[in-house]
């Protein structure tokens, strides 16, 4: 693995804004970004949903490798906060919070289906309604609707929630709705942070996981063990 | 076979030249250049012995001013190969470069001795290029390894060890063999209303635990990150979803600090936990993990090098039977510490309860293999059969005598393998080490038999980050090199791979 010099941090927190920042989702596949002041500058995307234990310290490394920064030079971790399967999502979450430790860096949470809202209108600047679906298993959905985008923040109309697709009319009217095939990306991710940021919106300091559904457990009925 | 290494002198070129024109047929330095090699100041040459006889020798160069050093050559005697003499050798040959102030190792080894390739990649070398046919009259190509040099290599180096196998979130630092700090956050409570640990409901306090858990125990050490040399992890055995957590979070940490990484196994870091305790580990012993997640007799012979399963449960793990006959008996989980607690006024000789694999035939095949799951239903069938006759019974003399059957196998397996193997120690490790009667009859028996009986206390015991800590040390002061960042977390790791 590569060495880190131990340079000085490039600025105070005042002026975090024109600093570096890493982010990371693996709430689809494993994707990592290293951004600097809201534009990315390099960014990773492994697509597969099972490999995301193994990929994510590489991929950092590579991100970091591929922009020229040092690992103490990023001030923000930007990480995707989901909803997506929770063991994959997990893994990015837990990274975020230990490389922020280490890099002393502070941490933002973004919904990571806003990155595929951010990307569809970039792509669809005179679009309206966005209905934006990822895979949920169990023949359901993550979702979430967008109307469009403002300061390069997407605003969210309803969700994130989880449903079967079918379901979904029950909430919004479909047919009015953009959809898109776009995913997740972590560069995205760090470019709407950026805009929170700039735009004064207060953004989510917490990284807690978007879940949406309980555990699957059933509370012990006790003693029967025999039958 | 007693293996001394000393610095070799010009009076010791004899020997090494027999044992040079040996080892290097067709190129064997001449005489004359090996003696002003010898008496250099800027080399070191070491021999290996053996009953005072030369049976290896190797040596480094490293020009005063320059932060490269060289190896220079390396030999064992034919019948002394494969013997670990060789990792000896380069261990105090990477060492001393170090210590001279080298921060880069180079040599070169020939392309068709793969047998000294592998050695030198226990050292970290890599391949960084080829010397075409440098080696004469045979004219083979050389190949130009380099390693990194070596971490404090002393009992200084400073290791923080993630835990994230099961249920308990563990932060450890050690510095060698010297405990620092041991934080454990436990999501137990959590699991009780399910009577069982819930992979999910595991892994997600996980993620909530992992900032708090690491602040705490650098706190406890009085250290920050720069202290660290080293982060280790558990990889595996244990719950996929909860070892990830610990693997993203270590390999982030890792990436973010340019610290290297130790990927450990778990059951080998409950082993590793006596040393943190007693200041090493006696091998060769026998070892007995028992934990709501593992039941497995191991044997011992050398921590990092020859850790060999000899059993394990087939069905459920100890603990796990504690926690199901707990709810048979409307006890409350953990069922360990309840069952211990109702068990003190209980007769454990009072129900015969069957010990699972002890039976002649089952001790062909299973002999030192585990099963707790007939025992478990068979307290289950008592308790049933008791209540739809409408009798009473004693609870505490069916807890007293189910433990005494758990103890009873556990016990004598594991005693059985000392006497079998010829090992005059067991180690208990493992959550379920907390139980007393485990403790007083292991004493009991270990006495008995002339075994040396180890249990660390509890908060060793039990899964932790201290102990992942203290076998990254280990690693670190054996010369192995850090693992690369693409390890995966494997919930099915065989105890016989230590390091990933």
């Amino acid at each position: 693995m590569g060495r880190y010099f131990n340079l000085m941090k490039t600025s105070a927190a005042s002026t975090r804004i024109a600093d570096y920042s890493l982010a990371i989702d693996t709430s689809a596949g494993t994707t990592v970004a290293v951004l600097s002041m809201g534009t990315v500058i390099a960014e990773v995307n492994y697509l597969e949903p099972m490999t995301h234990s193994e990929r994510i310290g590489s991929a950092i490394e590579k991100v970091l490798a591929d922009s020229g920064i040092q690992a103490n030079q990023i001030s923000t971790v930007v990480a995707g906060v989901g909803p997506g399967p929770f063991t994959g999502l997990r893994v990015g979450l837990a990274a975020a919070r230990y490389f922020a430790i280490g890099a002393q860096a502070e941490l933002v949470g973004v919904c990571s289906l806003d990155s595929i809202a951010l990307d569809f209108y970039i792509g669809n600047p005179s679009a309206g309604n966005l209905l934006v679906t990822t895979d949920a298993r169990r023949k359901e959905v993550f979702w979430a609707t967008y109307s469009g985008v403002v300061e390069g923040v997407p605003v969210r109309t309803h969700g994130p929630s989880v449903n079967k697709l079918e379901d979904i009319a029950g909430f919004i009217d479909a047919s009015s709705h953009a959809t898109t095939e776009l995913g997740v990306r972590a560069g995205a991710l760090g470019q709407i942070a950026f805009a929170q940021e700039l735009a004064g919106v207060a953004n989510r300091k917490d990284i807690t996981p978007i879940y949406l559904r309980e555990p699957d457990a059933v509370p012990s009925k006790g003693k029967k063990v025999s039958g | 076979m007693a293996i001394e290494i000393r610095q070799a002198t010009v009076l010791d070129l004899p020997e090494i030249m027999k044992l040079e024109t040996d080892s290097f047929a067709n190129d064997a330095w001449p005489e004359e250049t090996f003696k002003s090699e010898l008496a250099a100041k800027h080399t070191y040459y070491i021999l290996a012995l053996e009953d005072n006889l030369v049976v290896g020798y190797a040596g480094l160069s490293k020009l005063p001013g320059s932060d490269q050093a060289d190896i220079q050559t390396i030999a064992v005697r034919e019948d002394k190969r494969g013997l670990g003499i060789g990792k000896k050798l380069m261990d105090t040959l990477t060492l001393q470069a170090t210590e001279l102030g080298a921060k880069e190792i180079f040599l070169e080894v020939r392309a068709d001795n793969s047998a000294a390739q592998k050695l030198y990649k226990l050292f970290g070398f890599k391949q960084i290029g080829t010397r075409k046919k440098y080696y004469q009259p045979d004219g083979v190509d050389a190949f130009i390894m380099k390693t990194d040099m070596r971490l404090k290599t002393n009992k200084e180096t400073v290791v923080l060890g993630i835990e994230t196998s099961c249920d308990e979130t563990g932060v450890g630092i050690v510095r060698g063999n010297q405990l620092l700090a041991n934080i454990i956050s436990s999501s137990m409570d959590k699991h009780a209303i399910f009577g069982g640990v819930v992979p999910e409901i595991a892994a997600r306090a996980h993620l909530e635990a992992l900032t708090p858990v690491l602040d705490e125990a650098l706190e406890k050490a009085n250290l920050t990150l720069d202290d660290i040399d080293a982060i280790a992890v558990t990889n595996g055995p244990g719950l996929a979803g909860a070892l990830m957590v610990g693997v993203g979070a270590a390999k982030a940490l890792a990436v973010a600090t340019g610290k290297p990484i130790y990927a450990v196994n778990h059951l080998v870091g409950h082993v590793g936990a006596d040393i943190l305790d007693s200041g090493e580990l006696k091998t060769p012993t026998i070892a007995l993990l028992v934990s709501g997640g593992h039941t497995s007799l191991l044997l011992v012979r050398d921590l990092l090098n020859d850790v060999e399963l000899l059993g394990e449960t087939i069905d459920d793990a100890a603990g796990e039977a504690f926690d199901k006959v707990a709810r048979v008996l409307s006890l409350s989980y953990p069922g360990g510490p309840e069952i211990d607690r109702v068990a003190k006024d209980g007769n454990p000789n009072a129900i015969r309860f069957p010990r699972g694999l002890t039976l002649p035939k089952d001790m062909e095949k299973h002999r030192y293999d585990f099963s707790f799951s007939g025992l478990k239903t068979a307290v289950a069938r008592h308790v049933e059969l008791a209540e739809s006759k409408g009798e009473e019974f004693s609870i505490a003399d069916v807890a007293s005598s189910f433990r005494e059957a758990v103890v009873d196998v556990l016990i004598k397996k594991a005693v059985s393998a000392c006497k079998e193997f010829d090992v005059p120690r067991l180690l208990l490790g493992g959550g379920v080490v907390a139980n007393a009667r485990l403790r007083e009859v292991a004493k009991e028996q270990c006495e008995a038999n002339g075994i040396e009986l180890r249990i660390p206390p509890f908060t060793l015991c039990t899964d932790n980050g201290a102990m992942i800590a203290a076998i990254g040390a280990q690693l670190i002061m054996a010369g192995r090199a850090p693992s690369t960042l693409n390890f995966s977390a494997e919930s099915t790791l065989p105890v016989t791979t230590v390091q990933s």
